[in-house]
């Protein structure tokens, strides 16, 4: 799938164009290929004829829908050794794409390899047969992971170890002694919500004309969950261990936000067809919403002024203690910075 | 089992300025002798009240008496603290037995002992109350002078009877009702001479009064010489206060003690300090067994409804577990000490935010190591003063935890980290 994504990518072909242009072909074989605005592909026709006839008409070589177009609304000829558009006195006639400069008539145009000509409301874009491709792309790393990760045994273990955390979590910060089946229903009940998430996706990828590619979402996100909480469970051992303002508890801090970065790229990478560009934008994008829009939505609670401390009390069994302490001096010491950020903090808000 | 393990750090404001009214009967003997105190006295008492200016309308109302020909009144700080904090807000007014109202002006203050002088003008010298040589004697009668609740001014005979006991600032134990109102009224013996001021009620007849000699300290000082600004008085009265508990609490002797099975705390032998205990040994479903000690100072300061100052907490749990893995027990450890407070009420005009810092922290003389937090936060009119929060959790112990922890308010940064240091040094495991 990843391999097809890259035919769309027009801008990197355009560099090559230019060597083709030389060598035009000969043979009187064309290829024309419907385009979106987007430059996505709809159709594409190979002919082997000399005159090819575009148009709304059911009797031409190229068959366009488009209610702006004539049913015979042009040619294009061999002659020569050249390709030459000619119009056949349409309505709206034929331009010729330019990015550079503004469209012109292509009536009488000698076409060259990878032109977009315009036809009413469509695109089309013509290319010869000796059009350059990029070179061929291995399958990448994450293929074969992900191709692991849909695996049902796969996706049973990543879910099985979800619902285990969630429901050890449930049961470690109950007060109370409580029925395990309790904790296991709660954390079913969370894996469910948190698979709508790839379900989510792989639904907006079907309705979009891509692959759904269920069973790879959800294994790909049901281990990036698992990750999360990992990286969860490291925050929370790097916060025991470490003094305030430590630079391993922000290095912990980021961690979360690059899981999740990688988790919405490769549920785009599974679920649509986008340039890597494209799929680094995206994925960005929804990190930054989620996480600049949870700091929004906590920024926008926090008090004008809080009476209460604010203060990180992580500790765990002393399994987890694996940092030296401090003594008291350091800690005492230490303090003093406090006394001076509060009294500025006091002369400044005065 | 959760109301308990929570950590109830929350503000407590144990003295109030008004409660219940309780009638009193005393002989007739008595009553002929009020009648004659309050006919000869009457002249040089007035209602103090505190005018907002914007509204034109009283925001507080208090009791104040004469001490001097030329016009000096003692009151006590609480009445007139919103004036004292925001000048530009409010003005104080007299209103004396007669009906007649005027202006009075702010002189000196005593914050500590909840005293203040004003002055109103006067064209000719006046009657004033005189203050007593010598205190009174245990089972004294007294009569109290003042105006509850906007009713009008009132005597209340009363028995003195002696100094509170177990308090850090002097105060006298008066039995008789003191009611919201009277504050800063005189309280005078069988001569007519002043011995206390009107201060706080614990209800049912328990009344307090600011000893008079405090007042004659304030008086002299002030003729002596007055204070230039008020603010600064205020700040070096709390200044001093506190410098003088914190160097008592440090030379006092810290006796150590067990909690639990396995916990070493230290109590702090100054009568001031008053501990408390509880556990949950009665409760056989509970998953951690938890015993606590409380001790803090049952008093504080008010500079202004919501800003006291001046108290102490301190608190210890230890915590056993019954049959719980370490991972459960450390989970449900962490909740108890998440949500430490402020052990005093102080808003944003008054304070900053706290500033935290969080280690871990192993003294070297013991055997304890604690994830130690400390959070302060700095007065803002008071430059100098700090509200320190201390919270040690132990975390060396699989199945057992110690958490020690302090809050004082109103502190010098040299005075809190003295104190923090010789906390963390005095909690250990046997």
């Amino acid at each position: 799938m990843g391999v097809n994504n890259m035919e769309i990518d027009t801008t990197k072909v355009q560099d090559e164009e230019i060597m083709a242009i030389d060598h035009l072909t000969t043979s009187p074989t064309i290829i024309i290929e419907e385009i979106s605005r987007g430059h996505k592909m709809l159709h594409r026709y190979k002919l082997s004829k000399e005159s090819i006839t575009i148009g709304r008409g059911y009797d031409n070589d190229v068959i366009l829908s488009d209610p702006h177009i004539c049913p015979n609304h042009m040619h294009i000829d061999f002659v020569q050794g050249t390709w030459v558009v000619s119009d056949q006195n349409s309505i709206n006639g034929c331009f010729l794409e330019n990015p550079k400069s503004k469209k012109h008539n292509a009536d009488q145009h000698i076409i060259n390899d990878g032109d977009v000509i315009t036809v009413g409301k469509s695109q089309l874009r013509i290319l010869f047969i000796d059009h350059p491709v990029i070179p061929t792309v291995h399958f990448s790393a994450f293929e074969s992971f992900i191709n692991l990760m849909r695996q049902p045994i796969a996706l049973f273990i990543s879910m099985t170890l979800f619902i285990s955390i969630a429901g050890g979590l449930g049961y470690l910060s109950s007060p109370i002694e409580s029925n395990y089946s309790q904790f296991f229903v709660n954390a079913v009940g969370m894996a469910i919500v948190f698979a709508l998430w790839p379900a989510g996706v792989a639904l907006v990828s079907h309705l979009t004309k891509h692959d759904a590619r269920t069973m790879a979402q959800l294994g790909i996100s049901f281990v990036f969950f698992n990750l999360m909480w990992f990286s969860d469970f490291l925050d929370n051992v790097v916060a025991f261990n470490t003094a305030s303002n430590s630079l391993i508890t922000l290095a912990a801090a980021v961690l979360p936000i690059i899981l999740a970065f990688c988790l919405f790229w490769l549920n785009c990478y599974i679920g649509f067809h986008m340039t890597a560009r494209r799929r680094v934008i995206v994925s960005m994008s929804i990190t930054a919403l989620l996480f600049g829009g949870t700091y929004l939505v906590q920024y926008s609670h926090k008090p004008e002024f809080n009476p209460r401390p604010q203060y990180n009390a992580t500790i765990m069994a002393p399994t987890f203690l694996l940092a030296p302490s401090s003594s008291i001096n350091e800690f005492i010491d230490d303090n003093n910075v406090l006394f001076e950020k509060a009294s500025k903090e006091a002369i400044r808000d005065k | 089992m959760n109301d308990f393990f929570t950590f109830n750090f929350s503000q407590t404001y144990k003295k109030t300025f008004s409660l219940i009214i309780l009638l009193c009967s005393f002989t007739s003997y008595a009553a002929e002798q009020a009648e004659e105190i309050f006919a000869q006295l009457t002249p040089s008492l007035y209602q103090i009240k505190l005018i907002d200016k914007a509204s034109g309308e009283k925001s507080s109302i208090g009791s104040g008496f004469q001490i001097s020909s030329d016009g000096i009144i003692a009151t006590n700080y609480h009445v007139i603290s919103n004036y004292a904090r925001h000048p530009n807000k409010y003005r104080i007014e007299y209103f004396d037995h007669l009906g007649h109202q005027g202006s009075l002006t702010l002189k000196s203050v005593d914050v500590i002992n909840d005293l203040a002088l004003v002055q109103r003008e006067v064209k000719s010298e006046m009657d004033f109350f005189v203050l007593s040589k010598g205190a009174p004697h245990k089972g004294e009668k007294l009569f109290s002078l003042g105006n509850p609740h906007d009713l009008g001014m009132i005597v209340v005979p009363g028995t003195y009877n002696g100094l509170k006991k177990e308090s850090f600032s002097e105060r006298i134990h008066f039995t008789g009702s003191i009611n919201s109102g009277m504050s800063g009224g005189p309280v005078v013996n069988n001569q007519s001479e002043v011995v206390g001021i009107n201060v706080a009620t614990s209800g049912n007849q328990i009344g307090f009064l600011v000893p008079h000699d405090k007042l004659v300290n304030l008086f002299n000082a002030y003729k002596s010489s007055p204070p230039a600004d008020i603010k600064r008085q205020m700040a070096e009265q709390l200044m001093a206060s506190q410098d003088k508990l914190m160097t008592t609490l440090l030379n006092s002797p810290w006796e150590s003690k067990p909690l639990g099975e396995k916990g070493i705390i230290p109590i702090i032998d100054v009568p001031f300090i008053r501990c408390w205990g509880e556990s949950n040994a009665d409760k056989t479903d509970a998953l951690i067994l938890a015993a606590v000690a409380n001790c803090s100072l049952d008093e504080n300061t008010y500079l202004s409804s919501h800003l006291f100052t001046g108290s102490i907490e301190i608190e210890f749990r230890y915590m056993q577990a019954k049959n719980l893995s370490d991972n459960k027990f450390y989970y449900l450890y962490q909740q108890q000490i998440a949500r430490a407070g402020a052990g005093n009420r102080a808003g944003k005009d008054d304070v900053s935010e706290y500033q935290c810092n969080h280690d871990l922290v192993k003294p070297d003389n013991v055997n304890i190591n604690n994830k130690a937090i400390f959070c302060t936060r700095a007065y803002k009119d008071f430059s100098g003063l700090f509200d320190v929060l201390y919270l040690g959790a132990s975390v060396d112990k699989k199945q057992q935890a110690l958490v020690s922890h302090f809050t004082i308010a109103g502190v010098s940064q040299k005075n809190a980290q003295a104190f923090t240091r010789r906390f963390i040094e005095a909690v250990s495991w046997e």
